[in-house]
C-alpha cells in the first residue's frame, strides 16, 4: 500500500500551484467582486492543457491519470473556486463523456477543440422542475427526418455564458411507462439555442452560470451522443467521475481556508499572545487539518479506483459527501477564527465560505450521495 | 548553439526543518525543487535554443530521486537529460561535484558551445560550482549574468559586480552563471509533464560511464569537509538611544560602565 503521490503527481501539484498562485490568486478577489470570468487567464490555461486534463494526447489533451486530475482541480480551487468549477465541469462532465461515449467523428469534431480549450463545455441536465429528480426533466427531442428538434429550458448551467459546446439531456421517449432520455451535443451558435442572463450567485461568482433555452433547435443525428435512450446510463457514469472533481474543489477551498487561518492565528494577538497559543484555537486548527487529510485520502481512493477501471460509485459518492461537508465546516471555522475581520471583504475567508456551500448541492446533493452510498450498502 | 545546463535538486526552503540534536537538515518529507537560479539558467537556454537553434542538455549530479528535477526540465523543453548518480558521488564538496559535472559535459556529443549554471543554490549558497567547472574545462567564465546577446562568434553579456555594471564579450565555448532577472521560467503545459514522466528517457551515467576513479569523486575526492552545521544564535537587537546629545553621552557612559567596557577613570577621561 502506497499512500504518497508519485514523483510525477508531486511535480504536477507543484506546477499547478505555482500557476494558480501567480495567475489566479491575484485575480480571484476581483472575479468574485465583479462576477467576471477571466477569459484571458482561461486562454493561458488552455495553452497549458488545463481543458483536456484526462483526454489522451491524440485528441489534444494532457492525458493525465485521475489522481493527477484531482490534484489539479484541488490546486486550482485553492486559488479560485470559480475557476476550479469551470475546469472541473468542463473536463469531467462535458469533455470526458464525449471521449467515453462518442464515436471517432465526435471525438475529432467536438472533443479536440474542447481539449485544446477552444470551446468550453457544459453539462445541461437540471431544469426548473428537475433537480435531484433528474428523471423528471421535460426538455424534449422529437425525431425529425435525419435529426431531432429540441425544445426545453435548462437552468444553472455552469460555464454557460462562455460555452461553445453543450451536452443537452432531452426526452426521446416521454411515455410515462418508459421515459427515456438521450444526450445531444449542441453547439452554442446553433439556431434555436439561446442563453439567459448570468445568475447572481452567493458564491463561485466568477463562474458564468446561466440558463440555456432551446426553441425548435434542430440538431443532426450525428450530434447524438451514444444511442437513443442511453442518457441515464451516460449521466450516471459521468456523474461518478464528476463527484471526484467536486470533492477536489471542496478540498481546495478547505485547504485555502486552513492556510489563511494558520497565518491569521499566528499573527493576531489578543490577551497578550498569538491566537495560535490558545489551546482552544490549537484544537480548532487540528480538527480542520484532520478533516482535510481525511477528505484528501477519500478522494485519492476514489481516483485510484477510477484510474484502475474499477467500480468507484460508492467511493466517489463517499468522497464528495465528506469533502463537501469539510469544505463548509473548515471555511466556517476559519471565518470564525478571523473574527470581525473574517466578516469583511478584506480577507478571502468569507469568499471561501460562500464558495464552499454549493459543493454540497451540485452534481448530486449530499442527500443524494447518502442514498447512493446506502444503495451500495444494502443491495442484494 | 548547443547548450548544457547544470541543475541541482534542492529542498524547498519554506518546508525545511533542522534536526537540532544532530544539527543536520531534515530532508525526509521535504519537497524538493529545481534550484531557482538553475531554473532561470534553463529558461535562458531554452530561449537561446528557440532563437538560434541547437539543443539543450540538462545535467544533474545527485541521488536517484534527482531524476524528478530532470524530468521537470524535460517538460519545460530540454532536449536531453543526464543524471550523474553513483553511491561514490555521495558526500561531495563543490570541487568534487564540479569535477563530475565537468567530466560529463566534456563527454557530451556534440560538445556544448555554452554551459549555463545558476549563480548559487539556495541550500549551500557557495557559488563555487560554475566557476570550478569552467576552470576544469578551461572555458572563459562570467558570473552573475543578467543579460545575454548572441553575436556571430561570441556572446555579449552583462553582469553587476561590486556595484558596477559590466558589459563583456565572451568567446565560445564559455560558461556563464546566471542571476535573477535574466529570464522568468515558463509555466509548464501539463501534457508535457505527463510525457516527460511517461515517454521521455533520462540518461544515467555513473562512475564507470564517466571513466572516473572512486578517489576522484564524492567524499574521497573532496578538498573540504563539513565540520559542523548549525543555526547561529539569534543576534541581540541593539538599543536605540534618543534625546539631546549631552543626555545621550551621559546615558551611554553609564551603560558602558555597567557593561564593564569603561571604568570610572576612562569615564572621567
Amino acid at each position: 500500500m502506497h499512500l504518497e503521490l508519485s514523483m510525477k503527481q508531486a511535480v504536477i501539484r507543484r506546477t499547478v500551484r505555482k500557476f494558480a498562485e501567480e495567475r489566479l490568486s491575484p485575480a480571484a478577489g476581483e472575479m468574485d467582486a465583479t462576477a467576471r470570468f477571466p477569459l484571458e487567464i482561461a486562454g493561458e490555461m488552455a495553452d497549458l492543457h488545463y481543458f483536456g486534463l484526462e483526454i489522451p494526447a491524440e485528441y489534444g489533451g494532457a492525458g493525465l491519470d485521475t489522481v493527477s486530475y484531482a490534484v489539479v482541480i484541488e490546486e486550482i480551487s485553492r486559488a479560485s473556486g470559480a475557476m476550479g468549477l469551470c475546469v472541473c465541469v468542463h473536463n469531467s462532465v462535458s469533455a470526458y463523456p464525449i471521449y467515453e461515449f462518442g464515436n471517432e467523428d465526435q471525438r475529432r469534431g467536438f472533443l479536440v477543440p474542447m481539449a485544446k480549450g477552444q470551446k468550453i463545455g457544459t453539462f445541461c441536465l437540471t431544469e426548473p422542475n428537475a433537480g435531484s429528480d433528474a428523471s423528471a426533466l421535460e426538455t424534449i427531442a422529437t425525431r425529425d427526418g435525419d435529426g431531432y428538434v429540441l425544445n426545453g429550458n435548462k437552468i444553472f448551467v455552469t460555464n454557460g455564458a462562455v460555452s461553445g459546446t453543450n451536452l443537452i439531456f432531452a426526452l426521446t421517449n416521454p411515455a410515462p411507462e418508459r421515459r427515456e432520455f438521450t444526450v445531444f451535443i449542441v453547439e452554442s451558435d446553433r439556431d434555436g439555442l439561446e442563453k439567459g442572463p448570468i445568475e447572481d450567485l452567493m458564491g463561485m461568482r466568477g463562474n458564468p452560470v446561466c440558463p440555456i433555452m432551446l426553441s425548435d433547435c434542430r440538431v443532426p443525428e450525428k450530434n447524438r451522443l451514444g444511442g437513443e435512450g442511453e442518457g441515464m446510463k451516460i449521466a450516471l457514469s459521468t456523474l461518478n467521475g464528476g463527484r471526484i472533481g467536486i470533492a477536489s474543489q471542496a478540498l481546495g477551498i478547505a485547504q485555502a481556508s486552513l492556510d489563511v487561518s494558520i497565518k491569521y492565528a499566528r499573527e493576531r494577538r489578543q490577551f497578550g499572545q498569538s491566537l495560535s497559543d490558545f489551546d482552544a484555537v490549537k484544537g480548532v486548527l487540528a480538527d480542520m487539518a484532520t478533516k482535510i487529510d481525511a477528505a484528501r485520502l477519500l478522494i485519492y481512493r476514489a481516483s485510484y479506483l477510477r484510474a484502475k477501471g474499477l467500480d468507484h460509485g460508492k467511493e466517489s459518492a463517499t468522497a464528495k459527501l465528506y469533502a463537501a461537508g469539510v469544505g463548509v465546516e473548515v471555511s466556517r471555522a476559519g471565518l470564525q477564527m478571523h473574527g470581525g475581520y473574517g466578516y469583511t471583504k478584506a480577507y478571502p475567508i468569507e469568499r471561501y465560505y460562500r464558495d464552499a456551500k454549493v459543493c454540497e448541492i451540485y452534481e448530486g446533493t449530499s442527500e443524494v450521495q447518502r442514498i447512493v452510498i446506502a444503495r451500495h450498502l444494502t443491495k442484494k | 548553439m548547443n547548450i548544457a545546463v547544470c541543475i541541482k535538486q534542492v529542498p524547498d526552503i519554506p518546508t525545511i526543518r533542522m534536526d537540532r540534536e544532530r544539527m543536520t537538515v531534515i530532508r525526509e518529507g521535504v519537497e524538493s525543487v529545481i534550484n531557482p537560479l538553475d531554473g532561470v539558467a534553463l529558461e535562458a537556454a531554452l530561449g537561446l535554443r528557440d532563437t538560434w537553434g541547437g539543443n539543450v542538455t540538462v545535467l544533474s549530479m545527485g541521488p536517484p530521486q534527482s531524476e524528478e528535477a530532470l524530468r521537470e526540465a524535460l517538460a519545460r523543453g530540454a532536449d536531453q537529460a543526464v543524471l550523474l548518480t553513483s553511491p561514490a558521488f555521495a558526500g561531495a564538496d563543490t570541487l568534487s561535484t564540479s569535477h563530475v559535472l565537468a567530466t560529463a559535459i566534456a563527454r557530451l556529443n556534440p560538445c556544448p558551445d555554452l554551459v549555463l549554471c545558476g549563480r548559487q543554490t539556495i541550500d549551500s549558497d557557495t557559488g563555487h560550482v560554475g566557476p570550478q567547472i569552467a576552470e576544469e574545462l578551461d572555458f572563459p567564465q562570467v558570473c552573475g549574468v543578467h543579460e545575454i546577446h548572441v553575436e556571430t562568434d561570441a556572446l555579449v553579456v552583462k553582469q553587476v559586480s561590486d556595484g558596477f555594471l559590466n558589459t563583456l564579450r565572451v568567446s565560445m565555448p564559455a560558461l556563464l552563471t546566471v542571476s535573477q532577472g535574466l529570464s522568468v521560467p515558463r509555466h509548464i503545459p501539463l501534457g508535457d509533464l505527463e510525457r516527460a514522466f511517461s515517454d521521455r528517457k533520462v540518461i544515467r551515467w555513473g562512475l564507470e560511464d564517466l571513466g572516473l576513479q572512486a578517489e576522484e569523486v564524492g567524499l574521497m575526492g573532496s578538498a573540504t569537509r563539513v565540520w559542523r552545521l548549525y543555526t547561529p544564535p539569534p543576534r541581540r537587537r541593539g538599543e536605540i538611544l534618543s534625546g539631546p546629545p549631552h543626555r545621550l553621552v551621559e546615558h551611554l557612559i553609564t551603560m558602558l560602565e555597567a557593561m564593564g567596557i569603561l571604568d570610572e577613570e576612562d569615564a572621567n577621561g
